[in-house]
């Protein structure tokens, strides 16, 4: 169980600092961006004016399948790019997420120490005051420490000032950890939400890249009934054998 | 020279050497060392004499020693705090919408309307060959329609993502900004604990000047030709010269030729000083020199903070030896020269802990 444990944490941190290390940074995924709009940009251009040009060239004028395979191709550096963009953001998403978690650890021992801190303040105080009470009776023997009495004073001062300190601190620790739960929910929320828009992504990529295959199948079919008049039919199954 | 190059050096001191040796519980067994040695002593201070002087600096060490780590430790949590509260100050990852615009979705439906009309065209031509084609448009209708549903699907989960980001975003702000003005709090703690570190040097100072002036004979008329001893500053307890004194292992603090050790050993009888410094430095490599120093020196406290004695090494060159109170009880700068000679180290400056 102890070595379960142990394994976890182990994961984690393994977990959190690749994430880390793999974590683009910003100029990286402008840069993604960018390339990204770039080829969209290109591909957009050949693919909104694919059909008329087509219909400009004869169905076996090899003008056409090339014209075809290059807007298929610009597509498919269209989808990469893309892919890689949203990979990149998603890397620096998850990291987000990774750092906002190891956050509200962090918070949850502050909070915690706040609170012994707290206590710990309490304790001084509460020896100060004895250290006090016993020197006002040593004054009473000995004049002389009335200076010391005075300094005394003033450190029972500053740990009044801290022990309202460290209660305001443990305060605002406490509320301060489910702000962070809240914000690492969120967090959590929006990752499910990237995971959801790639996995969205990947499928109509998929799509595309068929697509332009049944619009390069037509154009074949096109040239292929113009010449013969029509396509060779498959021999039929004789029915009832398989 | 170079106390206050040493001295500035002290802040990194404690926020590098001392950290890695912090820690809450390390500095709550110091306070218990610390509230352990001073006992009783506002009680005793009423009736004690110079018996007790000891016991308040012993206390006084403790306590600086205590406050120091505790300072130090403070300060480096709020600043950890500080770096990893960091990353909530930029905005999140987004992805932007703009890399596949909806313009794409309108592109495909528009082939999806000339394809079906191309379909509905053909769909009473008996003619073989257009039936091919027909065909071929129907299952080029087929992608583009399962093409068109997963852009919408792909579009449905953008708007999702750009929700959940926008809604992350407003809690990020909200949260940074919490954690904002919880962090500049934290920074200012170890500020209000070194107040409180001076408060009780200062404490212990007057304890012990009041115990010294309430136990100071009656001054003696008598004439003497011997030169009067002088106590040390009234502000400055002995305790903080004499002692046992170190060199620490790591992130110790010299200016000139870098210890490798130091054991400095102060004796204090009735103002009288007599003390022994050994050391080893670390020499460049190929240096044929000799790292050892070894020397004695002896004299009567003054009334300055500086202390300062002549000093006889054992190869017998004479110099002499400065000792400067640290800002802290446990720490003290020591400063010496010897005559030049061959192959020997005849200057040193360093700060020591006290062991």
């Amino acid at each position: 169980m102890k070595r379960a444990a142990r394994l976890s944490l182990f994961l984690c941190a393994l977990g959190c600092s690749a994430a880390r290390a793999q974590n683009p940074t910003a100029g990286d995924l402008a840069s993604l961006e960018e390339t990204a709009k770039k080829r969209h940009a290109e591909w957009e251009s050949l693919a909104t004016s694919l059909e008329e040009r087509l219909a400009r060239i004869l169905p076996c004028d090899p003008r056409s399948t090339t014209a075809i395979a290059e807007v298929g191709r610009m597509s498919e550096m269209r989808l990469a790019a893309l892919s890689d963009y949203l990979r990149a953001a998603s890397a620096k998403a998850f990291a987000e997420t990774a750092a906002a978690k190891l956050l509200l650890d962090a918070e949850e021992k502050h909070a915690g120490e706040a609170a012994r801190e707290r206590a710990d303040a309490g304790q001084e105080q509460t020896a100060v005051d004895i250290q006090s009470d016993a020197l006002a009776q040593s004054i009473r023997q000995r004049s002389s420490l009335q200076d010391a009495q005075k300094s005394l004073g003033d450190i029972a001062a500053l740990i009044r000032q801290r022990a309202a300190k460290t209660e305001q601190q443990a305060g605002m620790a406490d509320k301060m950890v489910p702000l962070l739960r809240d914000l690492v929910a969120k967090f959590d929320a929006r990752d499910v939400a990237l995971r959801d828009e790639t996995a969205a992504f990947e499928l109509e990529r998929t799509r595309w890249s068929g697509y332009y295959s049944a619009r390069q199948s037509r154009a074949q079919t096109e040239c292929f009934i113009t010449q013969t008049g029509a396509a060779p039919q498959a021999p039929a199954r004789p029915k009832g054998k398989q | 020279m170079n106390s206050r190059i040493l001295f500035a050096g002290l802040s990194l001191y404690a926020a590098t050497g001392l950290i890695g040796q912090t820690g809450r519980e390390t500095y709550r067994q110091d306070y218990d060392a610390w509230r352990e040695a001073h006992a009783n002593l506002e009680r005793d201070a009423g009736t004690g004499g110079p018996a007790l002087i000891p016991q308040v600096d012993r206390a006084a060490s403790l306590a600086a020693a205590f406050e120091t780590k505790r300072a130090a430790y403070v300060k480096s949590a709020a600043q950890n705090a500080s770096q990893e509260r960091q990353f909530l100050q930029t905005a999140i990852a987004r992805v932007s919408p703009d890399v596949a615009p909806a313009a794409l979705a309108i592109l495909v439906s528009g082939e999806l309307q000339t394809v079906t009309r191309t379909i509905d065209r053909f769909a009473t031509d008996k003619d073989r060959g257009i039936q091919q084609l027909r065909q071929s448009l129907e299952r080029e209708r087929g992608t583009l329609a399962a093409l068109n549903g997963s852009i919408e699907a792909r579009q449905k989960a953008v708007a999702r993502t750009t929700e959940a980001s926008a809604v992350l975003e407003h809690a990020r702000l909200r949260t940074s900004e919490a954690l904002m003005a919880e962090t500049s709090e934290l920074l200012q703690n170890s500020v209000q604990l070194e107040k409180e570190n001076a408060a009780w040097a200062d404490y212990y100072e007057k304890l012990t000047k009041a115990i010294q002036d309430a136990s100071a004979p009656p001054p003696r008329v008598e004439i003497t030709t011997a030169a009067p001893r002088t106590e040390p500053a009234p502000g400055v307890p002995r305790a903080r010269y004499v002692g046992a004194w170190t060199y620490p292992t790591v992130n110790g603090l010299y200016h000139g030729a870098q210890p490798e050790f130091v054991d400095l050993v102060i004796h204090e009888a009735n103002g009288h000083v007599d003390g022994t410094l050994y050391e080893r430095f670390k020499l460049a490599t190929g240096s044929t020199g000799d790292p050892l120093v070894r020397f004695d020196f002896q004299g009567d406290f003054t009334a300055a903070p500086t202390q300062r004695f002549p000093l006889v090494t054992s190869d017998g060159a004479a110099g002499t030896v400065e000792l400067i109170p640290g800002p802290a009880f446990n720490l003290l700068e020591v400063n010496f020269q010897a005559a030049p000679r061959a192959n020997k180290i005849a200057t040193g400056n360093f700060i020591l802990v006290k062991k």
